[in-house]
C-alpha cells in the first residue's frame, strides 16, 4: 500500500539515497538495517515527510503523494516514534497524547479533562499500558514513555481514514530485555491496526520482529531479506560488504601492558557527591575500563582526569608530576586526550571543517606567533583521512555533515595526531554501527601498541570485557572490585554485575 | 536546500540590487565622487561594526560600543591638549580595558553579554557626562590638524578614512582567517562546549573578543571626534543600531560561528546605501532609526541559526 519508487535524495557532496525502492503491505513489519551513513535516517525522513525527495515517486494505495512536512504525512496516516523521546516531561500523559489536538475536548474555551482522560485511556489500552492518564510524564519509566509515545502515534487511527504506517526508530535502545519482549508483543498485536517500519542497530531484534528486512548500504537498498531467509552474519556481511570478524573485540591483538611505566596515578581522589576515595593506576599500553551503572562515578573520574572538575581531596599524578591546577589546557599539555560521550556537542564543532577540527586541540603546534600554518593543517587532515579511511569528500567537509562513525574518527585523530598518550574514551562507540565500532576497536588496539594508556567507559559490558586489560567496577562513586582481564581468562558478565548492583 | 546554498550570497546580492535601484532612480548616485564621499562618511560606523563583529561572532553582543565611542570623543577632546598624540593611545587602551571588563563580567560572573555590555555602556556614558560637564567640547583646530589631520584629509579624490578602514579590515581579516585567535573564536561561536572539551581556554578567548570590540569602538570614537573636531556624551548616538544592522545584514548571525569581518564590510555598505537612499527619497533624519529597526528585525530573522536555539525567551 505504501510505496517508494526510485527515490533519490542529494545533499551537497553526498548522494544520500540512490534510486531506493521500498514498499510496505498492510499489517506488515518491515525491518530497516544498515551502517551509519548508509542512508537509513534519510530514508525515514523522506517517509515521514521531514525531507522531500529530489527524484522518484511516493505512492499510497497507488496514488502519488508529496509531503511538505511531517504533519501532512501524519494526515495520510504516517506516524513516527522518535528515538529521542518527544514527550514533554512536565505535562501529563494525556496532555502529551493529545498535544496539538486538544480541540476535540474543548467546550467554550475550556478543556474537558474528564473526556480527555477517557480518550487517553482508550489509547493507552491499545498498548496495554495501565496507568492513570493524569500521571506526569516524568514519573514514568523509559519503557512506559516509549509506550505512551506509541499510543500517541496510534491516535492517528481515529483521525485518519486509511491505513497507518508507523516508524519505530531505535525503540529498544534504552529498554531492558523483558521490556523489549513486551514491546515486541504489543507491536505484533498492533499489526491488525497498522504497519510498522522498525529500525535498530540490534540485528537479533530486527530479525526476530520483522517480516522482511531491507538492507541498506551507501544510500542504496542492497537486498530485501524475507524472514528466516538469511542468518545474522549473512545480513551483516551485506551491510558491511565484508565478513564480520569472529574476534569482534580484537582480543587476539591484546598484548600485556608495560607494568613498569605508570602514566597516570590517582591517590584517594574524592569529589563530594560523585566519587570517593578513588585510587588507580594507568600503565602504558593498558586499556582500563570503568564499569558501573549510570551515576556510579565513571564520568566524574574522566572529567577529573581531564581537569574539568577539581577534586576536593586526594592526589592526581600524570607521568609522575602531581597536578596542581585542574583545567583542560594543563591536561592537554600533559598529553591527555578526551573523547566525550556527547560527540555532536562536545566532540566535534559542527560548522568547522575536518582540518579545523583536527587541530583545535593543538593549534600551538600548527602556528608560529599565533599565525596558523594552514597548509600544514590541511596536510595533516588529508593524512588522517587516508589513514583512518574517513568518509569525507575532502578536508574542507563540514564535520557536522559527517556520519557518526566518521565524526568519531575525526575526534580520535585530533588527539592521536597531537601525540596524546593518555586517552579518555567515554562511550566511544555509542550510536555507531558495527563497521564503525570495529574501526574504533581496531584503533584502541593500535593505541595500546603505541604505548598509549586508555581509560574507557564502554557502551556495553561485553565491550568492556572484550577490550580491557583491567576492569574497575564502581558503585556509588567508590571502587568495588578490580579485575585482571587476560585474553582467555576474562571475567564474565555475572562477575561484574555482582559488584555493580 | 537551494535557499540554503544561496544564503551566504545574500549580502552582496542585496548590495548590488540596492545600488542598482538607487542608481536608476538617481543617476548622480553612481558618480565616483559621490560614492567615495559616501564611503568616507560611513567609516566610523564601519569601524564600530568591525569590532561588534567579533562579539557577535562568538555568539555574544556588545551594546556598549556606542557609549564607548561617545566617551572616547570626550576623552580625546579633553586630553588632546595635554597628552598630544598620546591621547590616541589612551583612547585605544581605554577601549581595550573596558572591553576586557565586559568580557570578565560575561565569562567569570556569568552575566549574559547583552546585560554586561549594557551596564559597561552605562558606565561609559556617565563617565563621558562627568568628564565633559555635560557640554559639547571642541578640540584646538590647529593641534588637531597637526596631529590627526592625516586621518581626515584626501589623497587624490580618495578620503583618507578609507585607507584607515581598509587597514583595519585587513588586520581583522588576518586575525579571523589566519591566527589561532580567529580559529578559536570560530570554534567558540560554532560549538563552545566542543572548544572547551578540546582544551581551549574559552574564557580568555571570549574576553579577547570583547576587548577587540571595545578597542575598535574606541578607534571609531577617536576618528569621529577628529572628524567633528570635538566631543560630547551623546555625539555618537544613533550609531549602535546601524552598526548591529551592518553586522547582521552582512551575514554574521546573532548565534555566531559563521560570517565574519568581510561580511561586515558588505553589511556596512548596505547600511550606507540604505542611508543614502533615504536621503534621496526624503526620509527625515528622525525617521531613519525606524527603518534601521525594521531592517534589523528582518536581518536577524533571515540570518539566525535556529538549530542552535532550542527556545527563545
Amino acid at each position: 500500500m505504501y510505496q517508494l519508487k526510485a527515490v533519490d535524495k542529494k545533499f551537497p557532496g553526498v548522494h544520500a539515497l540512490k534510486a531506493v525502492d521500498f514498499q510496505i503491505k498492510r499489517g506488515e513489519i518491515v525491518g530497516l538495517v544498515g551502517e551509519n551513513g548508509a542512508g537509513k535516517s534519510t530514508l525515514m525522513k523522506v517517509i515521514y515527510g521531514a525531507y522531500q525527495p529530489d527524484g522518484g515517486t511516493v505512492t499510497i494505495d497507488g496514488k502519488a503523494v508529496r509531503f511538505q512536512n511531517p504533519r501532512q504525512a501524519m494526515e495520510k496516516g504516517i506516524g513516527m516514534v522518535f528515538q529521542e523521546q518527544s514527550l514533554i516531561p512536565n505535562l501529563t500523559v494525556m496532555e502529551n497524547i493529545f498535544l496539538g489536538y486538544e480541540r476535540q475536548f474543548v467546550r467554550l474555551g475550556v478543556i474537558n479533562w474528564k473526556a480527555m482522560s477517557e480518550a487517553a485511556k482508550k489509547q493507552l489500552a491499545k498498548v496495554k499500558l495501565d496507568i492513570d492518564p493524569a500521571t506526569v510524564t516524568s514519573a514514568l519509566s523509559f519503557a512506559q514513555r516509549q509506550l505512551v509515545e506509541l499510543a500517541k502515534v496510534l491516535t492517528l487511527e481515529e483521525r485518519v481514514d486509511g491505513d497507518l504506517v508507523i516508524l519505530l526508530d531505535e525503540p529498544t535502545s534504552v529498554l531492558a530485555e523483558d521490556e523489549v519482549k513486551m514491546l515486541f508483543t504489543i507491536v505484533r498485536d498492533l499489526t491488525k491496526r497498522a504497519s510498522f517500519i522498525f529500525v535498530s542497530h540490534r540485528m537479533d531484534e530486527v530479525m526476530e520482529l520483522s517480516d522482511r528486512i531491507y538492507v541498506m548500504k551507501d544510500g542504496a537498498v542492497v537486498d530485501v531479506v524475507a524472514r528466516g531467509a538469511a542468518t545474522a552474519e549473512q545480513i551483516q556481511q551485506k551491510m558491511v560488504g565484508r565478513s564480520v570478524d569472529q574476534e569482534y573485540y580484537r582480543e587476539q591483538r591484546q598484548k600485556p601492558y608495560d607494568a613498569a611505566k605508570v602514566l597516570l596515578e590517582m591517590d584517594s581522589v574524592s569529589l563530594p557527591g560523585r566519587i570517593k576515595d578513588i585510587s588507580l593506576k594507568l600503565h602504558a599500553g593498558e586499556v582500563l575500563c570503568l564499569v558501573g551503572t549510570e551515576g556510579a562515578g565513571r564520568e566524574a573520574i574522566l572529567r577529573t582526569t581531564y581537569g574539568m572538575r577539581t577534586p576536593v581531596s586526594g592526589k592526581l599524578k600524570i607521568k609522575g608530576n602531581a597536578v596542581s591546577g585542574f583545567n583542560p589546557q594543563a591536561a592537554v599539555a600533559a598529553g591527555v586526550g578526551y573523547v566525550p560521550r556527547e560527540r555532536k556537542i562536545e566532540g566535534i564543532v559542527a560548522g568547522m571543517n575536518v582540518y579545523e577540527n583536527m587541530t583545535l586541540s593543538q593549534m600551538g603546534r600548527y602556528s608560529r606567533a599565533g599565525v596558523l600554518n594552514v597548509a600544514a593543517e590541511k596536510a595533516l587532515a588529508r593524512d588522517w583521512i587516508g589513514k583512518l579511511s574517513i568518509k569525507a569528500h575532502s578536508e574542507y567537509a563540514d564535520c557536522g555533515n559527517l556520519s557518526g562513525g566518521n565524526q568519531q574518527k575525526v575526534v580520535l585523530s585530533k588527539w592521536r595526531s597531537g601525540g596524546s598518550d593518555i586517552m579518555l574514551l567515554d562511550h566511544p562507540t555509542r550510536g555507531l554501527d558495527i563497521g564503525a565500532k570495529e574501526d574504533v576497536y581496531e584503533m584502541i588496539r593500535d593505541m595500546s601498541d603505541d604505548g598509549v594508556g586508555v581509560i574507557l567507559v564502554a557502551d556495553t559490558l561485553e565491550e568492556a570485557i572484550g577490550l580491557s586489560h583491567t576492569i574497575i567496577v564502581l558503585k556509588d562513586g567508590a571502587i568495588q572490585q578490580r579485575f585482571e582481564c587476560r585474553p582467555g581468562a576474562k571475567p564474565t558478565l555475572y562477575d561484574l554485575l555482582h559488584y555493580m548492583i | 536546500m537551494d535557499l540554503q546554498r544561496l544564503k551566504p550570497h545574500f549580502p552582496w546580492i542585496t548590495l548590488l540590487v540596492l545600488v542598482a535601484f538607487v542608481g536608476i532612480n538617481d543617476p548622480n548616485f553612481l558618480k565616483p565622487v559621490n560614492l567615495l564621499s559616501l564611503a568616507g562618511d560611513i567609516v566610523p560606523l564601519f569601524i564600530m561594526a568591525l569590532g561588534l563583529t567579533f562579539a557577535i561572532y562568538i555568539g555574544g553582543i556588545d551594546l556598549s560600543a556606542q557609549s564607548m565611542a561617545n566617551m572616547i570623543t570626550v576623552v580625546a577632546s579633553v586630553y588632546l591638549a595635554s597628552l598630544g598624540l598620546w591621547a590616541a593611545a589612551l583612547c585605544v587602551v581605554l577601549g581595550f580595558a573596558l572591553g576586557l571588563v565586559s568580557g570578565f563580567i560575561t565569562t567569570r560572573l556569568f552575566v549574559p553579554s547583552f546585560i554586561s555590555t549594557l551596564a559597561v555602556g552605562g558606565v561609559c556614558f556617565s563617565v563621558a557626562q562627568w568628564l565633559s560637564g555635560n557640554r559639547a567640547l571642541n578640540m584646538d583646530a590647529n593641534q588637531r590638524d597637526a596631529l590627526f589631520g592625516w586621518m581626515i584629509g584626501r589623497t587624490g579624490i580618495i578620503p583618507n578614512e578609507l585607507f584607515i578602514a581598509a587597514t583595519l579590515l585587513a588586520i581583522c581579516l588576518f586575525i579571523e582567517r589566519r591566527t589561532t585567535l580567529g580559529r578559536a573564536l570560530k570554534a567558540v561561536g560554532a560549538g563552545e562546549l566542543a572548544a572547551a572539551a578540546s582544551g581551549l581556554n574559552v574564557t580568555r578567548y571570549k574576553m579577547l573578543a570583547f576587548a577587540i570590540s571595545g578597542t575598535l569602538a574606541a578607534i571609531a570614537g577617536l576618528l569621529f571626534s577628529v572628524k567633528l573636531s570635538g566631543g560630547a556624551p551623546t555625539i555618537a548616538n544613533g550609531f549602535l543600531l546601524p552598526a548591529i544592522v551592518a553586522v547582521l545584514v552582512g551575514g554574521t548571525p546573532l548565534t555566531g560561528g559563521v560570517g565574519g569581518v568581510l561580511n561586515t564590510a558588505i553589511g556596512t555598505m548596505i547600511v550606507a546605501v540604505i542611508r543614502a537612499s533615504m536621503l534621496y527619497f526624503g526620509v527625515q533624519a528622525t525617521q531613519q532609526q525606524m527603518v534601521f529597526g525594521l531592517v534589523l528585525i528582518v536581518a536577524i530573522a533571515l540570518t539566525i541559526d535556529r538549530s542552535k536555539l532550542r527556545t527563545v525567551k
